[in-house]
């Protein structure tokens, strides 16, 4: 067979290589930010948000590239899927980015106060869930594996559940005020880890989207079948 | 506007098989796109769709094309009258060039039967309103066609085609030899004469086929590869062939 477009093939060839390092970029940072934390480590709290600078940067040159391969090559079938869903995917490792600086940015704010190691170890499982679930959406985008995306909703179960359960523990710090400080800001944390799991499962429907040409949500968020948060 | 249903459509040159058994169909009020590389047989099929392939010496035709429920290669049909219902317009703009712009317009019209000169300035003006071409050209009617643009050119053929009131309108190639401004116009104008016609369009040009198109047809060494929805083939196609095709990994 015959490639009469190689060019342009290549460029997707490229292309995906950048978002699969982007991929490992954006995770490498969720784990050293909650790292930073659990450590109380200034240093790598500073690390993670200047490292974020190179995951915008990916973002935007990739944004703009696939800009002008819709502008310039008019891509269809398989290639127009793929290029809408790295445009996707592109945009949800940007926020997973994001996510790791806004965890080292809390973490930077209470760095001097007391903690508790319950909600840290709850905090390092969820971290330890999301990663991987990262990886596993890169790994599927990577081998055009479909089984591998529809294991993401089942993983990220335990990370909502860990993220509900973080307000009855930081709750139960009502009488330690220092703590409590420290455990308010845990809240926002877990949500961010919580926020990182959707961005792994809404990167597996795109995924789903390349391969069947079908688009469908995982997981339908305005109809949740558990878990609301108990904080009345 | 009639249907057109193409049923185990094979065709010859001589001893040489160019259609393998097509079945298709041409929806009234849609677009109807026929691609594939050069040499796949488009242009047979669709000179099939009006019994002009039989024009051409040692070229014969099996299977069925039925138009509003009528095989049009039946021993009693016209093949002019045919002609006549489903229209047909060419890749190269080909006006008579020492007829004026209003002649050309009605040039069909004077071969199907007597009509007054009232009669055929209406027809005209209507012809070539719908072609989109009354405007440009209502103050000088009596200069040769031949005079105009490529793009009016073939504006003024299809008026031409238009003038005699087919149902169907067939397109090899309409827009292949113009510039770019010329073969958007040609694009949009397919786009309003589909509300009045059963349109059939031949194209090597597969985003052209993706901007007018409602239906696209694959053919391939004169096979039907998959004819679908046009939106459907260019974003996820069923055959492999297709997809290797539309996104250019072969041609």
């Amino acid at each position: 067979m015959t490639t009469i477009r190689s060019h342009f093939h290549e460029e997707l060839d490229a292309l995906e290589l950048d978002i699969l390092g982007m991929g490992e970029l954006a995770e490498r940072a969720v784990g050293r930010a909650v790292e930073a934390l659990a450590r109380n480590d200034r240093g790598e709290v500073e690390a993670v948000i200047g490292g974020d600078d190179e995951i915008d940067a990916r973002y935007l040159s990739v944004e703009q590239r696939i800009v002008e391969l819709l502008a310039l090559q008019t891509p269809v079938a398989t290639d127009l899927r793929l290029i809408t869903s790295m445009l996707h995917v592109n945009l949800h490792l940007e926020r997973i980015g994001d996510m790791a600086v806004n965890i080292a940015k809390t973490t930077r704010s209470i760095l001097d106060l007391p903690s508790s190691g319950t909600i840290l170890a709850h905090i390092e499982e969820m971290s330890d869930v999301v990663r991987p679930m990262i990886r596993i959406a890169m790994e599927a985008f990577r081998t055009r594996d479909l089984e591998l995306c529809l294991r993401l909703p089942a993983m990220d179960d335990p990370v909502d559940r860990l993220n509900v359960g973080m307000y009855t523990e930081v709750a139960a710090l009502a009488g330690d005020p220092g703590r409590l400080n420290w455990g308010l800001r845990m809240i926002l944390i877990a949500r961010q880890l919580e926020r990182v799991g959707d961005h792994a499962v809404d990167i597996g429907e795109q995924i789903g989207f390349l391969l069947t040409g079908e688009f469908r949500e995982f997981t339908d968020a305005s109809h949740p079948v558990h878990l609301t948060p108990d904080v009345g | 506007m009639r249907r057109v249903e193409v049923s185990d459509l094979s065709a010859w040159f001589g001893a040489k098989r160019v259609l393998h058994g097509v079945n298709m169909v041409a929806e009234p009020q849609k677009v109807t796109a026929i691609i594939g590389p050069s040499g796949c047989g488009k242009s047979t099929l669709i000179r099939c769709l009006n019994r002009m392939h039989e024009e051409v010496r040692g070229a014969r035709v099996e299977g069925k094309v039925l138009f509003d429920g009528i095989d049009i290669y039946s021993p009693d049909v016209d093949p002019v009258e045919i002609r006549r219902r489903i229209g047909m317009v060419f890749q190269r703009a080909n006006p008579f060039p020492t007829m004026s712009i209003l002649e050309n317009a009605v040039a069909g019209l004077k071969l199907v039967g007597r009509k007054s000169r009232a009669e055929l300035l209406e027809r005209a003006e209507r012809a070539l309103t719908a072609a989109g071409l009354w405007d440009e050209v209502k103050d000088r009617l009596h200069e040769p066609g031949a005079r105009l643009s490529g793009g009016q050119q073939q504006r003024l053929c299809i008026a031409r085609a238009l003038a005699v009131e087919p149902e169907v309108l067939l397109m090899d190639e309409p827009a292949s030899a113009l510039d770019p401004a010329s073969t958007l116009r040609i694009e949009e104008l397919i786009q309003e004469l589909k509300d009045q016609y059963t349109v059939v369009i031949v194209t090597h040009n597969m985003q052209q086929a993706a901007r007018v198109s409602d239906w696209t047809l694959f053919l391939l060494y004169g096979e039907v590869v998959e004819f679908g929805p046009t939106s459907k083939l260019f974003t996820r196609p069923d055959d492999q062939r297709t997809e290797d095709y539309v996104t250019g990994r072969f041609g």
